[in-house]
């Protein structure tokens, strides 16, 4: 035998480079492009800690957090979504078929509407509202529904079709019981539940990246140790587990890990939709037979996605800003119509 | 014995697939599973994988029993190829083949010299060297089912189940694959047992034969045995008899066809 066969197909150098420099850029184009029209000097400035007071507030305070928060739900999002595409073999799947949205706008909704009765200070409740909760609020919610459509799926044979259609029964029931709380109460607070509804990154602050940032360093660390497995789980049961995979372990692990990524940004950000579904699609069609290029692809893809999303969002509204969620809805469906085309 | 099972029983519901199921296979046998559809020959084959649990009786494989081995364990020393397997869409026939190499790897340590000799052996025993960087969606019926063969190769078990490897191909690339079987039995030591639908190769490969029918073992033994039997003509429901086309050749079942030509007036 004369040597092995390359049974990889290697990607051209300069793809990851390019790519993450696609993602730098996109960030610092929403660091100096803003409503508010601050001279690159003064941005240049206010980032190493120097210049004018109100170009620091601005930079530092409102426009640096919102971008961070926006770049790591767009990582837990796509990531997310690249997870479940792959170990429930469904080329439609996101974090809102495995009812994770759903369960997090029930949490939510339920979370504001209790609020009400149990903390009732009379007259002026808006500026009492606890806000600060919600993030944790929706990320409990989001992965107790992710817990029961597992244990529904668990009981019958852990399948990807059953946990597909668990997520769909599941979500579409918490969605109904959300809006008809929603529907049936009508309050001051409806507006801060709409707003995060809608998917927003508006006012997100320092508080909501350092609850995000855990999330993501825990799940993007694992995803090396599940490299393997995830490329297993593409297959159908048997398969996998004749190649010598323990199956029923790694699709709970990896399933675990997409619903606490999507839950928590869920929880931060509202269910920004599309992003799971059409991020991965992107970063195969760019990487092709490159498979292992799928997954950063999809970690710098999710945040040009987001970030731009929601610079779009800012500029094209002005004063009344344009939230992520109706962006990303908004471009989301010709991509992804423009993308199913190109699918046999 | 490098795989043995003694007592397997399987039922789907109310449904018996598979009662009292016995099996015996030598280091580098070819055993094959022959039987009507729905005899439970599948059944049998996933059972003796441990993909199913049977009711049951157990399945040994190197004298361990399969029901406590981790998968990993079970894929080192057996390798599984269920019928028509399907893989994700934008696969290569090289990634596929690399995926038989995972009982060995594991999740964590890299490809070691000897790994990337296993893929490149297995590429090329099934005539696939130069297909490596192809998609398996661009490759006909043929070439994927010697991909998914590959990739069982690749495992290097000393045990081979195979699923009905050579339905949906043609004359030349069934007899390459009975060929590439007869050749690990005899080179390599290695066990395999395959359900098969005809009946001649099943004679001519085999160095053994087990007949099921309605889930029960209707026969064991080595196919010049089973033509001696009559068993084929009553378990399949055809007219026919074995008649002997070559000296040392197992004989040839001939089957009659003219069972829908109009009776003579």
């Amino acid at each position: 035998m004369s040597h092995a066969p390359q049974t990889v197909s290697r990607a051209p150098v300069w793809f990851v480079p390019t790519s993450v420099a696609v993602a730098v850029l996109s960030i610092m184009l929403a660091v100096f492009i803003g409503v508010v029209d601050i001279p690159p000097a003064d941005i240049l400035a206010a980032l190493q800690g120097h210049g004018s007071a109100e170009a620091k507030s601005i930079i530092l305070d409102i426009r640096l957090p919102r971008i961070l928060t926006g770049m790591l739900a767009g990582i837990h999002f796509a990531v997310a979504g690249l997870i479940l595409q792959m170990i429930t073999r469904n080329p439609l799947a996101d974090p809102s078929i495995m009812g994770v949205s759903q369960g997090a706008t029930l949490a939510v909704s339920l979370f504001l509407l209790l609020t009400v009765y149990i903390d009732n200070p009379g007259s002026n409740t808006l500026a009492e509202l606890p806000i600060a909760w919600l993030p944790g609020v929706g990320a409990v919610g989001g992965l107790a529904a992710g817990a029961v459509i597992y244990l529904l799926a668990f009981r019958q044979n852990l399948g990807p079709l059953r946990i597909t259609i668990c997520g769909i029964a599941v979500g579409a029931v918490l969605h109904a019981v959300a809006i008809g709380l929603i529907a049936g109460w009508g309050s001051a607070r409806i507006e801060i539940l709409l707003e995060w509804l809608s998917g927003s990154l508006y006012a997100r602050s320092w508080r909501h990246v350092m609850f995000l940032l855990p999330f993501t360093v825990v799940g993007l660390s694992l995803l090396p140790l599940l490299r393997r497995s995830l490329d297993l789980l593409r297959f159908d049961a048997p398969v996998a587990r004749s190649f010598g995979l323990g199956y029923r372990f790694h699709f709970s692990l990896a399933l675990a890990l997409s619903c606490s990524l999507a839950a928590s940004a869920v929880g931060v950000v509202g269910p920004i939709i599309f992003v799971g579904l059409i991020v991965p699609h992107l970063a195969r069609l760019l990487a092709g037979r490159r498979f292992t290029l799928v997954l950063p692809l999809t970690i710098t893809l999710g945040i040009v996605v987001v970030t731009l999303g929601d610079l779009a969002g800012r500029v094209l509204g002005q004063a009344e800003e344009v939230p992520i969620g109706v962006i990303t809805a908004i471009f989301g469906v010709p991509v992804l119509i423009a993308l199913l085309r190109r699918v046999p | 014995m490098s795989l043995s099972c003694s007592g397997l029983s399987v039922t789907y519901g109310a449904r018996k697939a598979l009662t009292n199921f016995n099996l015996a296979v030598a280091p580098g046998e070819v055993r094959a599973l022959i039987g009507p559809n729905g005899s439970g020959k599948s059944t049998a084959l996933q059972a003796l994988a441990g993909l199913i649990r049977p009711d049951e009786g157990r399945a040994d494989i190197d004298g361990a029993p399969i029901a406590v081995m981790s998968r990993r364990d079970i894929a080192r020393r057996l390798a599984f190829l269920p019928q028509q397997p399907s893989a994700p869409d934008e696969m290569t026939v090289g990634q596929l083949v690399r995926q038989g190499r995972f009982a060995h790897v594991g999740l964590f340590r890299s490809y070691r010299p000897e790994d990337e000799a296993a893929i490149a052996w297995a590429l090329e025993s099934t005539g696939l060297s130069d297909f490596a960087e192809r998609g398996l969606n661009e490759l006909s019926g043929g070439e994927r089912q010697r991909a998914w063969i590959s990739a069982a190769l690749a495992q290097e078990a000393q045990t081979l189940l195979l699923d009905e490897p050579t339905s949906f191909l043609d004359i030349g690339y069934q007899i390459e694959v009975l060929d590439l079987v007869h050749r690990l039995s005899r080179d390599r030591g290695v066990s395999i047992v395959m359900a098969i639908h005809d009946l001649n190769q099943a004679m001519s490969i085999c160095d053994r034969i087990s007949l099921l029918n309605h889930g029960m073992l209707a026969f064991d033994g080595e196919p010049r045995d089973l033509a001696a039997t009559g068993l084929i003509e009553e378990v399949f429901r055809v007219k026919g008899q074995f008649v002997q086309i070559a000296p040392h050749a197992p004989p040839h079942f001939d089957v009659e066809l003219a069972r829908w030509t109009s009776p003579p007036s």
